[in-house]
């Protein structure tokens, strides 16, 4: 916003607060306008895919928008789904916050539900301990899968995006291989781990409220206090201060005495330690133990969410249960309209190009400018 | 460990190797010259995957393996095309346009199959046509060499060929040297009345061309089909060999060759009881220790040049 400043002497101060906060209150409603409109608009660039390619537009986008509400099992999915996306936008969030484009979430979240369903499967521990001692291990596991591709582009200035990627890759590999040979007991049938012991298991909606909401569970919880953390570790901390002025300028954040190598490293890692946290609930509280791809397809959903959201923590809640709600809406409408749940993806592409698109955003918000009587 | 060396030391493996380089070499020189004109493109794997599925789909409706061929490029091009006016006209974030285009291709290629084959893996279903194989008389019957050089697909001959046709682009034309000007310094070379951004709409289209050619190799040359993510990190393996090649043609070259090797490794260890995972992270560790090399080579580099032009200070103080 470049607002002119008052060259008057008789400088009234009340005034101008008030001035500045109506001037913030208009930017935000001008963001969440912007949003809308990308969302409306890429929902309508689907819509005419459908149309274009002959199948009925009207029952496909009647079960993608109406269908996660339709059944509570469904809305279940839909709360268990929202859970794994907002904990993934917080993980993004942080390392884009510092403007990294960290991909490794994919592999956070295989390491952790690994490490997660190891201890929590062999290792007999009292009620309590033997949920946190699984995400603890976990997040150590995240935060150091993390770590290395942040040491490597902060040291090194080694790409983050292949060395993120090909470190997905290698874990994926890693986890296929370990459940085949390692945690598949002998003899088993099918290509699955034990189940993970009875006091690590996070409690389940259906059993707590007796309504079948399907494997939504306690780990919603888990969400709603990263919320509130990564909030606070971006707005209330040093580092938080660190990362959000290497974003804006890093040359300047260098200058002006910040270590930007290892606050840069450091958001690869708390990145990587949020994303376990994804993987946790993955192992502890929707599959109950470990099968084959537990978080295949996960890879660049947190990406979506937190561009939605600005990267800002509050905001992401809501921008992660609206996409979970497209994403459980797109399965749906495959099974009922036989339309490809893949065309959410294609939806996801345009809300990020069209949210990208500095000219187009400042378009819209150019003409939404009041004239100021100055 | 002798059968190994064996098979390492073995003609149709050079063959193979030069194989399986040949999807990593082409979008690698695309990406080389979109780095040089100062436009990295991270959507290389997407460019491929596009390419590879419409270049399919249309041999399939075509029975023609040349129009398949041509509607991979086009699509390819395309898609770079988006990436360079999101970027270029709209100011979208490069790498962030980049991720959606990757996004795009990977979702949109599924979605296109599954509505047209009812099946989301492949198009197994459908029998697409095959970019020919040349046999070169002559060398064809050389001992040794006959099998390496003879024999290949179409497009491996010309994904070798494309690296001296880059390097004379890069080093030899007026467009080429106008393109690495842009991406050494975009404001010089605008001073000068070099149009910087016709220069970097050219720069991702060849990097599209180049990428697409790769894609239809894959779905066309390496095998007949397209599979959903057939294209499996390649288009990321591709950049990590134009750093490693220390961003020229030749050296992209020789970097692309030892991920082929590593992969065509790969496919030799696992027919010697080798479990399979392990033996397939190869090319994508091999990848993450070339970064690392690259980047403390280059350290390595820069300090040396701090180190010379001190002396040369010093010497001009003195002197």
């Amino acid at each position: 916003m470049q607002a002119t400043l008052p060259t008057t002497p008789s400088f009234d101060r009340a005034a101008e607060r008030a001035r500045v906060q109506r001037e913030r209150r208009r930017t935000a409603m001008i963001d969440v306008l912007v949003t809308l409109g990308t969302i409306a608009l890429a929902l309508l660039v689907g819509f005419l895919v459908m149309l274009i390619v002959g199948k009925d537009p009207i029952l496909a986008y009647s079960s993608l928008l109406g269908g996660p509400l339709s059944r509570t099992n469904r809305t279940g999915r839909w709360i268990e789904d929202a859970t794994t996306l907002i904990i993934l936008g917080l993980s993004v969030s942080i390392p884009f916050r510092a403007r990294q484009f960290s991909l490794g979430a994919q592999g956070q979240m295989f390491m952790a539900a690994m490490i997660a369903a190891v201890i929590a499967i062999y290792v007999p521990m009292p009620p309590l301990v033997a949920v946190l001692l699984p995400l603890a291990a976990a997040m150590l596991a995240g935060f150091l899968v993390g770590l290395l591709p942040g040491l490597m582009k902060a040291y090194l200035n080694a790409n983050e995006i292949v060395s993120t990627l090909m470190l997905n890759a290698v874990v994926v590999l890693l986890y296929d291989f370990l459940l085949t040979n390692v945690f598949t007991p002998p003899g088993s049938q099918s290509l699955r781990s034990e189940a993970i012991q009875a006091g690590s298991m996070l409690a389940r909606f259906t059993t707590l409220l007796g309504v079948n909401l399907g494997r939504a569970n306690l780990a919603v919880l888990f969400a709603a206090i990263l919320v509130v953390a990564v909030w606070a570790l971006l707005n209330r901390t040093p580092f938080g201060y660190e990362i959000r002025t290497i974003g804006a300028n890093e040359k300047f954040a260098r200058y002006g005495g910040i270590n930007t190598r290892r606050a840069i490293a450091l958001s690869f890692a708390i990145g990587g330690a949020i994303a376990a946290v994804a993987g946790v609930h993955l192992v502890l509280g929707v599959h109950q133990r470990l099968i084959p791809g537990i978080a295949a397809g996960l890879g660049f959903e947190g990406i979506v969410v937190a561009l939605l959201a600005r990267n800002n923590p509050l905001l992401i809640p809501i921008t992660g249960l609206f996409y979970s709600y497209l994403r459980v809406g797109g399965d749906i409408m495959e099974q009922e309209a036989a339309v490809g749940t893949e065309i959410v993806l294609v939806i996801q592409a345009v809300i990020i190009l069209l949210l990208t698109a500095q000219v187009l955003v400042n378009y819209v918000k150019s003409r939404s400018r009041p004239v100021r009587e100055t | 460990m002798d059968q190994a060396l064996q098979v390492i030391f073995s003609a149709t493996f050079i063959a193979a190797v030069l194989r399986v380089s040949t999807p990593i070499l082409l979008p690698a020189l695309g990406g080389l010259i979109s780095d040089l004109g100062g436009v990295v493109n991270i959507a290389l794997e997407g460019i491929m995957l596009t390419a590879a599925c419409a270049g399919v789909l249309i041999s399939v409706a075509t029975q023609s393996e040349w129009l398949g061929l041509l509607a991979g490029v086009v699509m390819g091009v395309l898609m770079a095309l988006v990436l360079a006016f999101f970027h270029l006209n709209l100011k979208a974030d490069l790498i962030l346009a980049a991720i959606a285009i990757n996004i795009l291709a990977s979702g949109g290629t599924i979605f296109v199959v599954f509505l047209l084959t009812g099946d989301k893996g492949s198009t197994s279903a459908l029998v697409s046509k095959q970019m020919p194989f040349v046999e070169i008389p002559i060398i064809k019957d050389i001992p040794v060499i006959g099998p390496i050089v003879s024999g290949q697909n179409l497009l491996t001959y010309v994904a070798f060929i494309a690296v001296v046709l880059v390097a004379v682009f890069l080093y030899r034309t007026r467009a080429g040297i106008h393109l690495r000007a842009v991406g050494e310094n975009p404001e010089a070379a605008r001073s000068v009345g070099i149009n910087v951004r016709a220069q970097q709409y050219l720069a991702l289209g060849l990097s599209g061309l180049l990428a697409a050619l790769g894609g239809v190799y894959l779905s066309m040359g390496y095998v007949k089909f397209f599979a959903r993510d057939m294209t499996a990190g390649r288009g990321f393996i591709a950049l990590a060999a134009i750093f490693l090649g220390g961003k020229t043609p030749w050296g992209t070259m020789i970097a692309a060759l030892v991920f082929g090797a590593a992969e065509a490794l790969s496919v030799q260890l696992g027919n010697l009881r080798i479990p399979n995972q392990l033996v397939q992270m190869i090319p994508y560790v091999a990848t993450l220790v070339a970064l690392v090399i690259y980047a403390l080579v280059q350290r390595q580099r820069a300090i040396a040049r701090q180190r010379k032009f001190r002396q040369t200070q010093t010497t001009v103080a003195s002197g």
